[in-house]
């Protein structure tokens, strides 16, 4: 090489180098039981790569209590949604390998082959089932207001108008203040706008719920006046002793459900097929009411 | 008033300046003879006691950080291990920018131009998201291998970026050292028939290296510290380093001072212990350009 | 010691209608001179004369405007540098050694290792080889001892005495000195000159030395030429020129220097 070209082909080299050196990798899985036994790994979709590496990869974020959150002793992922991606797996047969990127990410679709599924206590919008595929939700929370616990003036939607409220970004709650926010109680019911019941929100969002009940924590007014979460995130912050307190009615229920990428390069409706009649075999045989009792102490799988 | 008798033999009275000097003046004039070490040590040992009432004060939940700090001090060999192989690339990166830089081609010339313009202008944070979200979009695009190729785990695409990003603010380190090595060395080297390969690793990077050694240390540091933006792409747990770990725990259990201030307190350790380590180093190196006056080497006060 | 008359060997070096230009300013107005095998060819003249450049033309540190330069039969073409020519100029490097007024030893190597770098790096010579080779040269400027000194521990004359040594490792067919004494305290400058003196008495090497040493060129040199404005204004045998110049230019010089 004459010291012309060294230098950028060498740069041109390394960066290849190290692009070439990454890349997914293959494991072999554990031979096909369950559901993978009669899924025919030629098909060449989802589904199949699935089943023939025997490894279901999930998504999830492990700063949520009590859906997931990092368990220091084992190393291991715990909580409700942990524990349903978990059986789902056991079901089909395969194990469970867990990604934790930013919630933003994994609710704009496009995951790249990255993951399989989120089992996240995702609820269905319209917005997001244009890039990602959804189940029959696995269940429902309410969404409700919190305020510190020295707070007297706060009881309901109607106190909140012009007040500063934390809500996790791109979350349900979000697009409830901003107005935007249509449900579907199931993925093929039509979505209908929840009309928000506060006037005027001085809205304050941040990256996941946690840190906006740390902050609402901190006082009456002195970052925030309330917070607007799903009811067991709320209540398990209650649990641990954070000063707030549940205020007023349920605003909404949210049905929330697994997701697949629309933009999977291998074909995933078969998988979404699975997952949808996995999940009606759960609620059925009371998996699911099981789970909920155990980590929210009461049975949302149902909106009764 | 008092006047000084100018000429009488008696040492006039020192002007005592504004109505303060009085407590002042005694105070500088009675602790005088301490060492100023050991005035030091008692000025941080002051810092540490305020700062000790101050969490005190804040309810600084102890026993949590006793049960909780040596999970997060395990993430610290994640942290040295990005750091490494980060300014291993870095380096390597900025020695072919340095070069290019000075090159007289002007493909070399324009690429590394190019590198550092948008590398030092873009924040670090959004090229890591960068190559961790836009690359696949790219490699599925292209379509085949490169799908999988360009669709990095969150641990080595934030290797990469930081990697880059340290690279091409290094460049310019590496570039003022080669350029540091006198213009004659080049000469002598080309008069005896080196090869620019040759002359270059022969002569010219031995010297320029102990120019570039220092500033490159203080790159380290830094990137020991912005090791911590991996977690933002979503490490998994075997590979969590301190930030993740404190940020992971402090949500979990809604504790983020305490888990925070653990994290804050090993990258000042860290850090601290590698900054004595490359002291040595730059001593050692200087032998054999700093004159040892009775066997011992002169070192310019850091 | 008298010079001795004009050599009739093969010509090493030849410089034909040599000009170089610094931009605007045109500091070699057309340069021809040929140096013959075992000649001592001494080159004086006021500062910004031209002198330096010639000799780092010759050895290509500096691109000649116009004009040619052969050393030893290699004779690279002018203009752009491509790589036959880049390797051209490299052949007659590895000929033509270069002793230079600000040494430039290399700092992070000891004196042995200043010397065999070119032997070793350049010419493939396995270090078995070249060490004892490097002792040799060490020993003939009278640096034996201090083999594995480094540079920083030598005084200014013995790093140009080794500067000297490392030209004669490459065992060259000509070396130029371009003002080996000028930046050495006065106490030094005669053991260097005495190296340099017994290089020609003893070993017959050709040599192109760019100095202000008149006495020197006296005792050594076979022809000197004096520089002036970027021409060569006098040449010839040096006994003759140092005692009678010709022109006033010349004598004024000498007066000053001398």
């Amino acid at each position: 090489m004459t010291r012309r070209s060294a230098p950028f082909l060498a740069l041109l080299a390394a960066f290849a180098l190290v692009a070439a050196a990454c890349g997914g990798e293959e494991e072999e899985g554990p031979g096909a039981e369950g559901i993978c036994a009669t899924v025919d790994t030629e098909a060449g979709d989802l589904l199949a790569r699935i089943c023939e590496q025997g490894v279901l990869r999930v998504s999830t974020d492990p700063a949520y209590p009590p859906q997931s959150f990092l368990n220091e002793e084992t190393g291991e992922y715990e909580g409700f949604d942990i524990d349903v991606a978990t059986e789902i797996a056991n079901r089909l047969g395969v194990r469970v390998e867990w990604e934790a990127p930013a919630w933003d990410t994994i609710v704009a679709g496009n995951w790249a082959g990255r993951w399989d599924v989120s089992v996240g206590s995702m609820t269905i919008t319209p917005e997001r089932a244009q890039v990602l595929y959804f189940t029959t939700p696995y269940y429902y929370t309410p969404a409700a207001i919190a305020v510190h616990r020295d707070n007297t003036t706060i009881a309901g939607p109607a106190d909140l108008t012009g007040k500063r409220i934390g809500v996790c970004g791109a979350c349900t709650y979000d697009f409830y203040l901003q107005g935007t926010l249509e449900i579907a109680q199931d993925p093929t019911g039509t979505p209908v706008l929840i009309e928000s019941e506060i006037a005027d929100p001085d809205i304050r969002t941040y990256d996941t719920d946690t840190t906006a009940i740390t902050d609402l924590a901190l006082g009456d007014g002195t970052r925030l006046d309330a917070v607007i979460s799903a009811l067991p995130t709320l209540q398990e912050a209650i649990d641990t002793g954070q000063p707030i307190k549940i205020v007023g009615e349920p605003l909404y229920y949210e049905p929330l459900s697994i997701a697949v990428d629309r933009a999977s390069q291998l074909d995933a409706t078969s998988l979404v097929e699975v997952l949808d009649d996995l999940v009606e075999q759960m609620h059925e045989d009371g998996t699911l009411t099981a789970y909920s009792m155990e980590w929210y102490g009461v049975d949302l799988t149902t909106l009764e | 008033m008092r006047t000084e008798e100018a000429g009488a033999g008696r040492t006039a009275r020192p002007p005592t300046g504004r109505r303060s000097g009085g407590l002042r003046e005694r105070l500088e004039l009675g602790t005088a003879r301490i060492p100023f070490r050991v005035k030091l040590g008692l000025v941080w040992i002051g810092i540490f006691v305020v700062l000790g009432i101050l969490f005190a004060l804040a309810r600084f939940d102890t026993p949590w950080l006793r049960q909780h700090y040596w999970f997060i001090f395990r993430g610290l060999p994640w942290t040295v291990a990005i750091s490494v192989m980060a300014i291993a690339l870095a380096s390597i990166l900025a020695l072919l920018g340095a070069l290019g830089r000075i090159s007289k081609n002007s493909i070399a010339v324009g690429l590394t131009g190019f590198y550092t313009s948008f590398f030092r202008g873009t924040p670090l944070i959004v090229q890591m998201f960068l190559i961790y979200l836009a690359l696949p979009q790219v490699g599925i695009a292209l379509g085949g291998p490169w799908a999988r190729t360009l669709t990095l785990d969150p641990l080595r695409a934030g290797v990469i970026a930081l990697g880059l990003n340290y690279g091409a603010y290094m460049t310019e380190i590496f570039r003022a050292g080669i350029q540091s090595v006198g213009h004659g060395q080049s000469e002598a080297a080309e008069s005896l028939g080196m090869t620019y390969r040759q002359k270059m690793r022969r002569i010219v990077l031995p010297q320029a290296v102990r120019v570039i050694i220092p500033p490159t240390g203080n790159e380290f540091i830094a990137m020991m510290k912005d090791s911590a933006l991996v977690s933002f792409l979503g490490t998994v747990v075997a590979q969590m380093e301190i930030f993740r770990r404190a940020q992971l725990l402090g949500r979990r259990d809604f504790r983020p001072l305490e888990a925070l201030l653990a994290a804050a307190v090993m990258y000042w350790v860290l850090t601290t212990v590698f900054q004595y380590f490359q002291g040595r180093l730059e001593r050692r190196l200087s032998r054999g350009y700093v004159r040892e006056v009775a066997g011992k080497p002169e070192v310019p006060p850091h | 010691m008298d010079a001795q008359p004009q050599l009739d060997g093969p010509v090493v070096v030849k410089v034909e209608g040599l000009h170089k230009s610094f931009g605007q300013l045109e500091v070699l107005r057309g340069i021809d001179m040929e140096v013959r095998n075992g000649e001592v060819v001494v080159i004086f003249g006021r500062s910004g004369s031209g002198k330096s450049t010639l000799l780092r033309c010759i050895n290509f540190l500096e691109e000649p405007t116009s004009g040619s330069i052969e050393v030893d039969g290699i004779r690279p073409a002018g203009g752009h540098r491509t790589r036959a020519v880049r390797e051209q100029i490299r052949q007659l490097r590895m000929r033509c050694a270069m002793v230079f007024q600000e040494f430039n030893l290399f700092p992070h190597m000891t004196a042995l290792g200043n010397v065999i770098e070119g032997p070793v790096t350049v010419k493939g010579m396995p270090r078995e080889t070249a060490i004892p080779l490097g002792e040799h040269v060490l020993e003939m400027v009278g640096l034996a001892d201090k083999r594995d000194e480094y540079p920083i521990r030598l005084s200014g004359g013995q790093k140009q005495r080794v500067a000297i040594a490392r030209a004669l490792a490459m065992e060259p067919k000509v070396i130029l000195f371009d003002e080996p004494t000028s930046a050495l305290d006065p106490e030094l400058i005669g053991e260097v000159l005495a190296v340099m003196r017994s290089l020609a008495t003893e070993l017959h090497m050709t040599m192109i030395v760019v100095t202000h040493e008149m006495g020197f060129a006296r005792e050594v040199a076979h022809r000197v030429a004096f520089f002036h404005e970027g021409r060569i204004l006098e040449e010839g045998p040096a006994r003759e020129i140092l005692a009678a110049p010709a022109s006033p230019e010349t004598k004024r010089f000498l007066d000053a220097v001398l």
